[in-house]
């Protein structure tokens, strides 16, 4: 198998998605396709030598080809999330290398029901899965739960809508854990074990359920999820360590 | 860090995902499905769901039965060490 090699891709489009969130689209010739879930390794390299380097979840579908997107959270005191939100300009080059991971990976083959959990940009990689089960017209039943803070940081929040009022066995749910949009009528709590019984009742124990997010969440999510009956080779998590603010 | 945790290690915490590439630049392969044997306790986790530390000039992975230190890697200019004694063996299931 060919080593996993560094290559060059180009910044061809910049997108804000939150006040502490953009998406950046990557154009690499060299790119082999990927899996949804599949992550890269990001590496800096300073004028005098100096290297950095960050895995970051590819939010776009195999589908989308000849280039990435990749959605990055803004950490305050972050070594390269700051260099990429502020300084990275439409036209640069970033180095990268993937795509990696074989673990937390979801893809129409491996069948459902589908119990997506996303906190914060947690919902990069499950966002990948989405698209890719939109673009094979899959009609696995599929259940997205995804806490956000405040209605300032929904991720995706426009194709999460449009997506699940045009897309078959799709419903995403949202829950808000410090302030709710006026008149919401949705969950407004962290995740909690009623809830993940709500969410994961029409699926029973057969759920194939990916956990993404703060590695607090995920972990109490993932002991929640074995606790209530689930196989645990049917809980696939990935850890994000602390949250951006 | 987030202020609803006072744990700063715990925050910190990421899992195996997190250094695929570096386990894949060392082995040829992806290796988060691989399973690995704590010599610890002798709980069998994958790669991805060991309790990764990676913040450090290198990284440390723990076994998340027991918290034993499972492996370190270190990558300096000219090489990279592995310390594997954490482990009593690592099961690769071949490629089908």
């Amino acid at each position: 198998m060919a080593a996993l090699e560094w290559q060059l891709g180009t910044v061809t489009t910049i997108q804000p998605e939150t006040p502490k969130t953009k998406s950046f689209y990557v154009a690499l010739p060299k790119w082999a396709g990927h899996r949804p879930g599949q992550h890269i390794d990001l590496r800096l390299t300073a004028p005098d030598g100096y290297q950095t380097q960050r895995s970051y979840s590819i939010a776009s579908p195999p589908e989308l080809s000849g280039q990435l997107e990749l959605t990055v959270d803004l950490i305050q005191d972050g070594e390269v999330s700051p260099y990429l939100h502020d300084v990275v300009m439409q036209g640069d080059q970033l180095e990268l290398r993937g795509p990696v991971g074989g673990y937390f990976v979801w893809d129409v083959t491996v069948g459902g029901p589908l119990l997506l959990v996303g906190g914060g940009s947690g919902v990069v990689p499950l966002m990948a899965m989405l698209r890719h089960r939109a673009a094979q017209h899959s009609t696995i039943p599929a259940r997205l739960l995804y806490s956000c803070r405040t209605p300032d940081d929904v991720i995706y929040r426009d194709e999460l809508n449009q997506l699940a009022g045009s897309v078959a066995g799709l419903e995403v749910l949202i829950t808000f854990t410090r302030q709710a949009p006026a008149g919401w009528t949705g969950y407004q709590r962290r995740i909690d074990a009623a809830m993940l019984n709500e969410v994961i009742t029409p699926f029973g124990t057969s759920a194939r359920t990916y956990v993404c997010g703060p590695t607090l969440l995920v972990e109490s999510v993932a002991n929640l999820l074995v606790g209530m009956g689930l196989p645990a080779d049917r809980v696939h998590t990935e850890r994000f360590g602390p949250t951006g603010s | 860090m987030n202020v609803e945790t006072a744990d700063m290690n715990t925050e910190l915490m990421v899992d195996g995902n997190a250094i695929a590439g570096e386990l894949e630049q060392i082995f040829g392969h992806d290796m988060t499905m691989a399973v690995a044997r704590c010599a610890g306790c002798a709980a069998d986790s994958m790669m991805a769901t060991l309790m990764a530390f990676v913040r450090g000039p290198g990284a440390v992975l723990r076994c998340p039965s027991c918290t034993s230190v499972i492996a370190r890697i270190v990558e300096t200019p000219t090489a990279t060490y592995l310390d594997a004694r954490g482990m009593l063996y690592l099961r690769m299931t071949h490629a089908s």
